[in-house]
């Protein structure tokens, strides 16, 4: 989560100190597993084989149970709970508002995994600048890039994410506010 | 609900222009927490009315995580086993809330060789919702087998 900064911001000293940085690669916490498959298929009422049935499963040219692609960064993370203390891009990160909307995600799956497979992610930030929405005059937009290996290296996923941070209502209206004074 | 995706679609049966089988959700409160379940995004904006109204929004809506597996599974299903979803990029420009029904459709717009023993299907396909509209429109890249490769 971004940490807001009370008082004067200025967009492009952020823009200069942030764009351009990454983290590490960092494994996730546990390997791909057939249970956090099972709760995603069923949040969307999928019920693919494929993703579900080892004994259909192994039929395939897979050879045995893969993941929906897009869960190469649930299982590229550490999950929700224990909280771990990492770097976090996102968590130092200066905007003028904590609250958050995620907008454009465009991703690019180059093979797919398998249960078993250690996936690590590597997240940068490639572009930052502020743009109005209804809500907040002053949003600030937030553009990362996140590249995902396998066990052994190889790039399995690369993803374009663009986060939107605002203020809420009241901390708009209270900026305002002051502006007038 | 029950669409079993094991039929292998072939890369020379498809045709421009074609409808992907669309699906359907309801956005009830159980399927909210299916969303936090399947997820495992907890930030409140997705869960708790309160804090979303808060930060200026009518109520909840869905989150990055349910909204990505909605579309890509009606790429998945459509492709069959032997498919891959290549490239999925969607923008989130309304938001999907309770009490919604959602319907999730799509359209092949182009074809092309692609390389090795794959071809490549480009495809528009969105999320709509009975409130207002389309919500989040998205492209995607599937590839599929040849016949006899």
């Amino acid at each position: 989560m971004p940490k807001a900064v009370d008082g004067p911001y200025d967009i492009e000293a952020v823009r200069k100190e942030w764009i351009g940085k990454k983290t590490e690669a960092r494994r996730g916490r546990y390997p791909v597993e057939h249970d956090p498959i099972r709760r995603y298929c069923h949040m969307v009422e999928d019920t693919n084989p494929l993703f579900l049935d080892p004994d259909f499963a192994v039929t395939t040219e897979h050879g045995g149970v893969i993941a929906p692609p897009a869960m190469v960064s649930y299982f590229s993370g550490n999950g929700a709970w224990p909280r771990v203390q990492e770097q976090n891009l996102m968590g130092d990160i200066p905007t003028r508002g904590a609250r958050l909307i995620n907008m454009n995600t465009d991703w690019e799956y180059l093979r797919p995994i398998h249960i078993g497979d250690r996936l690590s992610a590597q997240s940068e930030v490639v572009d930052m600048f502020e743009k109005p929405i209804r809500l907040d005059p002053k949003a600030v937009w937030i553009v990362t890039e996140n590249r995902i290996t396998d066990q052994n290296g190889e790039l399995v996923a690369v993803g374009r994410n663009t986060l939107l941070t605002h203020r809420t209502p009241e901390a708009v209206a209270a900026d305002t506010e002051g502006a007038r004074a | 609900m029950t669409t079993i995706s094991t039929a292998q679609r072939y890369w020379e049966d498809v045709s421009d222009g074609e409808e992907l089988a669309g699906y359907t959700l309801d956005l009830t409160w159980t399927k909210m927490a299916e969303q936090v379940s399947g997820s495992q995004d907890f930030y409140p904006v997705h869960h708790d009315p309160g804090f979303a109204q808060e930060a200026g929004h009518a109520d909840i809506f869905y989150n990055t995580g349910f909204t990505q597996a909605a579309l890509a599974r009606l790429l998945t299903d459509w492709a069959g086993p032997g498919g891959w979803v290549r490239k999925l990029s969607f923008q989130m420009r309304k938001m999907n809330m309770p009490n919604d029904h959602l319907r999730i459709k799509g359209e092949v717009t182009g074809k092309s060789e692609g390389d090795g023993s794959m071809g490549e299907v480009t495809i528009d396909l969105w999320i709509e919702n009975d409130r207002v509209g389309i919500t989040t429109p998205a492209e995607a890249t599937v590839q599929l087998p040849r016949r006899g490769s």
